[in-house]
C-alpha cells in the first residue's frame, strides 16, 4: 500500500536579475509523501509545471553540496530536508536561495564570495622544500594527531555555514566558517610548516569577528561544528601570539580579570580591551549607561573560596602540555 | 522547589534589575533560591577562548558547589547557562577530565556531573509549568506583542545544550501566551545578538543587533524580551547604536524574561527595576489592554 501523501503548498523564491522587476514567490501546491525530501519536490516542479525553474543540485545524496538552500529561512540541504515536518510545523514550505551570496537566478546562486575566502586562507599543505622528510614518511601522523582535525575533512562546501552566518551578512571583513574551519584544519596539521604565519595573518583578518552564535555548527550537514573549531583557533592564535587585536586582548583581559575577584569588574576590562587612550571614546556611551546603570562602576565583591580559584589558575593557566 | 540561584556578573552589576526581577516572581512563584557566595563567574565564553581547560574547571567548581548541596542550578543568563552546561559536555571528555579533576582534588573539590543547569525559562515550563504560572496572573498583558530574543547559548549548540529544539523553540512564545502577551513570530528571534563582538568591531555588533530589532518592529512587536542580560546589553544600552548603523529609528523596549513575568504577576515597574534601562518601556506598557473584572 503506498504512503499516505499530504497536501504541500511550495512558496518558492523567483527572481532572473536583469530581467525581473523584483523577486517574487511563486506558489505550488504538490500531493507527496511527507518523507519527500525537498529537492525531489523541486524537480518534480520543473519537470512537470515550470521548467523554467533556476536551481543548483547533483548528487541528491548529500555528498556533493550543491542543492544548500533556505528551507523555511534554515540553511540546508535540499535533498535530506523532508517535507512532512515542515509543513508540520509552517503550514507550507518557503524555499529560497542561500543568504550573504548574490543571486544568479531563482535558487541559484553566485558562490564566488564564499570561494574566495577560501582560497585566501591558503588551503594546501605548505611544506618546507628545504627539508623533505624522509622518503616514505612524507605524509605519516599519527591516530592522535590525525584526531585533533577529524571533523573537517567531513565538509563537503555546501556553503550552507556561510548561509547561516550573521557575521559574513554584517561584515565583509570576516571570512566566514568553513574557511577558518579549513584553516585550523591545516593550523593544527604537524606536516604544514606555516602554522605561525596562518596564526599571525588571521587574527587581524577577521578571526575574532566570530559572534560564537554556533548558527553554523546547526546549519552544518556534516556535522563539522565550524563554530568549535574557530574557538580552538582563537586560543592556538593566542597561545601563539598574546593578544595583538581587540578580540584576544578582550579575551585575555576577561580571564586576568576573574583572577582579581572571581567575578567581572566591568570597568577594568573596558581598560584591558581598549587601553586608556582607547576608553575615551567610549565617554559618551559610558555616561548614558551610567546614568540608569551606576554599578558599572562598582568593583565587585571578591566571592568567597576566591583562594580555589587562584589555585585552579596556578594549575591550569597556561595549560599544562598535552602528553603526546 | 528549592535550586541553587546562580544570578552571574551582569545581573550583580549593570544589569541589577534583572536580579530584581527574578527575586520578585521566584518569590511569588514558590521557587526558593539559595545563594552561594563562592560562585564564581562562568567566564562568559571568553576565558573559552583564551584557555578552555580552565574554563572547564572553574565552572565544574562552580557546579561541584551546588552538587554538594544536593541542589541543581537556575541561571539567568543564556551565556552562564552555555557555560556551565558546556562544562558538563566536556567533562565526559576523559583527556579533559583528568587535567580538570588533577586541580580540583588537591582543593577537595570533587566534581561529579550530578547537577543539572536550568535557566528560568525552563525551570518556569517545566518544573513551575505554565499552568501554575498562568494561575497567578492578575493583570494578563492582552494586547501586548513582544517578541521572544532567545539568545544564543540557550539554544546550540543544540545537541549540547539539548533541552528543545534550536532551530524551532516554542517554549518562550509558549510562556509569553500563557501571561496573556501575543507573543511574535520573526526570524530575528533565534538570531545573535552581537554582543560577543561589542569590544571587537562596536559597529558590526549593533549592525547586528539593530537587524534583530528592526525584524522584531516590522513583524509588529510593540516590545521585545530576553532570557539573557547580554542580550540585552545589546538590544537595549547600546540600541542607540544598533539605530544608527541601520539607518532606522528602533525605539523598542527590551525586558528581561522575568520582568514581563513580574508584570503579568502584578509587580510593579520599580519592583522590576524598569526605569533602569535606556529604551522607556512605558509605551509598550500602554497597550496592556484592562481586563474586566472577574
Amino acid at each position: 500500500m503506498p504512503d499516505a501523501t499530504i497536501s504541500a503548498p511550495f512558496d518558492i523564491y523567483r527572481y532572473r536579475p536583469g530581467q525581473d522587476a523584483a523577486p517574487r514567490y511563486q506558489r505550488y501546491t504538490l500531493e507527496v509523501a511527507p518523507h519527500t525530501p525537498v529537492l525531489t519536490a523541486l524537480l518534480k516542479i520543473r519537470a512537470e509545471v515550470d521548467p523554467s525553474l533556476g536551481l543548483r543540485y547533483s548528487c541528491r545524496s548529500a555528498i556533493c553540496g550543491s542543492c544548500a538552500m533556505q528551507i523555511n529561512s534554515k540553511s540546508r540541504l535540499a535533498c535530506e530536508t523532508h517535507i512532512g515536518p515542515e509543513v508540520e510545523r509552517h503550514g507550507r514550505v518557503v524555499v529560497e536561495p542561500m543568504r550573504n551570496q548574490p543571486v544568479l537566478r531563482d535558487l541559484v546562486v553566485d558562490q564566488a564570495p564564499f570561494w574566495r575566502e577560501y582560497d585566501r586562507i591558503e588551503p594546501h599543505l605548505k611544506l618546507d622544500p628545504r627539508r623533505p622528510m624522509p622518503e616514505g614518511r612524507a605524509t605519516s601522523m599519527t591516530p592522535a594527531q590525525v584526531d585533533r582535525f577529524k571533523e573537517t575533512p567531513r565538509c563537503i562546501a555546501c556553503a550552507a555555514c556561510y548561509s547561516a552566518c550573521p557575521a559574513v551578512e554584517a561584515d565583509p571583513a570576516f571570512p566566514g566558517p568553513m574557511a577558518l574551519a579549513k584553516l585550523y584544519r591545516f593550523v593544527v596539521d604537524p606536516r604544514d610548516t606555516a602554522t605561525q604565519d596562518r596564526l599571525v595573518r588571521i587574527q587581524p583578518n577577521g578571526l575574532w569577528l566570530c559572534l560564537r552564535c554556533h548558527l553554523c555548527t546547526e546549519a552544518c550537514p556534516k556535522d563539522v561544528r565550524p563554530s568549535e573549531r574557530i574557538r580552538d583557533l582563537k586560543e592556538l592564535a593566542i597561545a601563539a601570539q598574546g593578544g595583538t587585536e581587540m578580540g584576544s586582548r578582550h579575551a585575555i583581559g576577561f580571564k586576568e580579570n576573574l583572577k582579581d575577584a572571581g567575578q567581572l569588574n566591568e570597568m577594568k576590562l573596558v581598560r584591558a580591551t581598549y587601553g586608556l587612550g582607547g576608553m575615551l571614546g567610549q565617554v559618551g556611551q559610558g555616561i548614558r549607561v551610567w546614568r540608569k546603570k551606576p554599578e558599572i562602576m562598582k568593583r565587585p565583591r571578591r566571592i568567597e573560596g576566591m583562594e580555589e580559584v587562584e589555585k585552579i589558575y596556578a594549575a591550569l593557566d597556561p595549560p599544562p602540555k598535552e602528553e603526546p | 522547589m528549592k535550586i541553587a540561584y546562580y544570578p552571574g556578573c551582569v545581573a550583580q552589576e549593570s544589569g541589577k534589575e534583572l536580579d530584581m526581577a527574578t527575586r520578585w516572581v521566584c518569590r511569588n512563584l514558590g521557587i526558593e533560591l539559595v545563594e552561594f557566595p563562592n560562585f564564581s563567574c562562568c567566564g562568559s565564553g571568553f576565558v573559552d577562548e583564551a584557555n578552555e581547560v580552565l574554563n572547564v574547571a572553574i565552572n565544574a567548581r562552580n557546579l561541584a558547589i551546588a552538587e554538594r548541596a544536593g541542589l541543581d542550578l537556575l541561571t539567568i543568563c543564556s551565556t552562564c547557562q552555555g557555560m556551565l552546561t558546556l562544562a558538563k559536555v566536556r567533562m565526559r571528555d576523559p583527556k579533559v577530565r583528568s587535567r580538570v579533576d588533577a586541580a580540583l582534588k588537591p582543593l577537595g573539590i570533587e566534581y561529579k556531573g550530578t547537577a543539572q543547569v536550568k535557566h528560568l525559562l525552563r525551570v518556569l515550563s517545566e518544573d513551575v509549568g505554565l499552568p501554575a504560572v498562568k494561575a497567578k496572573v492578575r493583570r494578563p498583558l492582552h494586547g501586548m506583542k513582544v517578541g521572544a530574543f532567545y539568545g544564543c547559548h540557550l539554544l546550540r549548540p543544540a545537541d549540547e545544550m539539548g533541552s528543545e529544539s534550536a532551530e524551532e523553540p516554542r517554549s518562550f512564545e509558549e510562556l509569553l501566551a500563557a501571561i496573556g502577551a501575543t507573543p511574535v513570530e520573526y526570524r530575528g528571534r533565534v538570531m545573535c545578538c552581537g554582543f560577543p563582538i561589542q569590544f571587537v568591531k562596536p559597529s558590526t555588533a549593533s549592525a547586528i543587533a539593530g537587524r534583530q530589532i528592526l525584524d522584531a518592529k516590522s513583524h509588529g512587536a510593540d516590545a521585545m524580551a530576553t532570557p539573557c542580560p547580554l542580550c540585552h546589553l545589546s538590544l537595549d544600552a547600546y540600541q542607540n547604536q544598533a539605530a544608527k548603523e541601520v539607518h532606522a529609528s528602533l525605539e523598542m523596549p527590551v525586558f528581561h524574561l522575568p520582568q514581563v513575568v513580574g508584570l503579568a504577576l502584578g509587580a510593579s515597574p520599580e519592583e522590576l527595576g524598569l526605569r533602569r534601562h535606556l529604551v522607556p518601556t512605558d509605551a509598550a506598557i500602554a497597550k496592556i489592554r484592562p481586563s474586566a473584572p472577574a
